[in-house]
């Protein structure tokens, strides 16, 4: 290990640096002082928690320690997903929560045995930190991707009554907006894959190099992770729309009007801009 | 005494405190051309729609082949009867990819026919090359022909037409009402204000507003063959069983 560290002088010079911003917003009237001080506060106390929890957990290094903390994460991402996407809780959180669980899961556990190669699957030190890299892209693509198709559905409800109409089944009739919204969900994945590199060095990369690690090895983390969250996010977001469609329609196949929250305004740019 | 294809029995809707429909009652059997005629707002559309399972009565009952509509009884009326939506807005993309997934759907798999698909382009005015045109670039009177031409490809005998014929041009309403009248086999509820309708045969039943008549009936003509809209009388008898 070859990161310095940091000691708490150094990490008040580095809130120093947030004065630039405050005054920023100060002088032109940004009105985003509150809003920084709130956020950096939030961040500061809940990564503290995650610190200390995690200090421990890698500790104890309990196979089932390890995989109740990443099945809370699931339970975080899942309900997170449906909070930003205007829907109600009710008739999404267990279709979706076993998505996400079964998806991620599964994802997680075949990269630690075959990329990894990992004699103890449940290893705290790679089986949290990746779980938690794999469940942000599934969540931010399961927004997106929930999020559009319930709002396709609902904006463009005489198509899908018309196609019913025709004879179709409820997948059959709906198989064009899945389509359409598992695009876009896998749409921003795509773009990061592709650029990868060229604008910026991945976070995970990043992490490895500054832990001494070769570029060489870094990357070979890199583009195996890339892989592996691109195939999550896809797996997620499927499964999700498969698995709630059986409870967000009737048995006349429509969708049922009860799903759908009132617009808040608020929430929905929030978890899309988490880095990875 | 035939089965009624279709028959609604005091059928009404509220949509909260507003009542759209009530009281409303209609037999149709097999073979019988009913024009379904009133001002918008009378809830002409969603008769329709109910039958398709895509409204719920809040009062009366509705029945397919002597079989009350529920969720099975729907989803069997959407493989038999034709639809024909007042709103043209049916999908994206080209025509042609819009008639193939149609045609994609199980019920729908063997009934698509070239040379059917052809004719009846030519009997509606239609150009070869609007199968290579994006649906949403036609104009209304092109879309609301594809949604006729789709309804007859699908090879039912069943038909509920919605305002099919609104954005045509006369000789072609006319065109399009011979072609479903000169099949008299075919049960049609069709709703619409053309004239080119309204012809021997077919029978009118007119809905008026909930708001004029509290306990608002439709009522059909007995005589179906003289003008039928002047023959129109209320208070003779029932919708049901004309």
């Amino acid at each position: 290990m070859t990161s310095p560290d940091i000691s708490v002088l150094s990490m008040v010079q580095c809130f120093l640096l947030l004065a630039i911003p405050l005054t920023i917003s100060y002088l032109i009237k940004l009105h985003i002082i509150r809003v920084t001080t709130d956020s950096v506060a939030r961040m500061t106390v809940q990564l503290l928690m995650v610190g200390v929890f995690l200090t421990f957990v890698f500790d104890l290094n309990n196979g089932f320690l390890n995989l109740a903390w990443v099945l809370g994460m699931v339970t975080i991402a899942t309900y997170t997903t449906i909070r930003n996407v205007e829907l109600k809780m009710g008739r999404l959180l267990a279709p979706m929560l076993l998505s996400f669980a079964a998806a991620n899961l599964s994802v997680l556990l075949y990269f630690n045995e075959f990329v990894l190669d990992l004699e103890n699957l449940l290893e705290a030190r790679y089986l949290i930190p990746i779980g938690g890299m794999i469940l942000g892209n599934s969540l931010r693509g399961n927004v997106v991707g929930i999020g559009d198709f319930y709002e396709d559905i609902k904006r463009n409800e005489n198509r899908y009554l018309y196609n019913l109409s025709l004879g179709a089944s409820k997948y059959e009739a709906l198989l064009p907006y899945i389509r359409k919204c598992l695009r876009s969900a896998l749409r921003p994945t795509l773009a990061n894959i592709a650029t990868a590199g060229l604008v910026f060095l991945p976070g995970m990369m990043t992490g490895q190099i500054l832990g001494g690690a070769s570029p060489i090895l870094a990357i070979k983390y890199q583009i195996s992770i890339m892989i592996a969250l691109y195939v999550s996010t896809a797996m997620s977001t499927t499964f999700s729309i498969l698995s709630t469609i059986r409870t967000t329609f009737d048995e006349y196949g429509l969708v049922r009007k009860e799903i759908y929250r009132e617009k808040k305004g608020k929430g929905k740019k929030e978890s899309r801009h988490h880095c990875h | 005494m035939q089965d009624d294809i279709i028959r609604y029995e005091d059928v009404g809707i509220s949509y909260g405190s507003k009542k759209v429909l009530s009281g409303f009652s209609l037999s149709i059997p097999k073979g019988w051309k009913i024009l379904l005629k009133g001002k918008s707002g009378t809830g002409k559309s969603t008769l329709f729609k109910m039958l398709l399972g895509f409204e719920k009565p809040s009062e009366g009952s509705l029945y397919y082949r002597e079989r009350p509509v529920d969720p099975s009884i729907a989803w069997e009326i959407r493989r038999e009867v034709a639809y024909v939506s007042q709103d043209t807005d049916l999908g994206q993309g080209h025509v042609k990819e819009l008639l193939e997934e149609i045609f994609s759907y199980r019920p729908n798999r063997t009934k698509m026919s070239r040379e059917k698909l052809h004719r009846l382009m030519e009997e509606f005015e239609l150009e070869e090359d609007t199968l290579d045109k994006n649906f949403e670039d036609l104009s209304g009177g092109e879309k609301q022909r594809v949604g006729i031409l789709i309804a007859l490809l699908l090879g039912r005998d069943i038909f509920l037409l919605d305002e099919a014929t609104s954005a045509l041009d006369a000789e072609l309403k006319k065109k399009v009402a011979d072609y479903f009248l000169q099949h008299s086999e075919w049960t049609l509820f069709i709703i619409s204000h053309d004239r080119e309708w309204e012809r021997d045969g077919v029978r009118v039943v007119e809905l008026s507003k909930n708001e004029e008549n509290e306990k608002s009936r439709s009522w059909t003509n007995e005589n179906s063959n003289a003008e039928p809209e002047k023959s129109m009388s209320r208070g003779m008898s029932k919708g049901r069983r004309i």
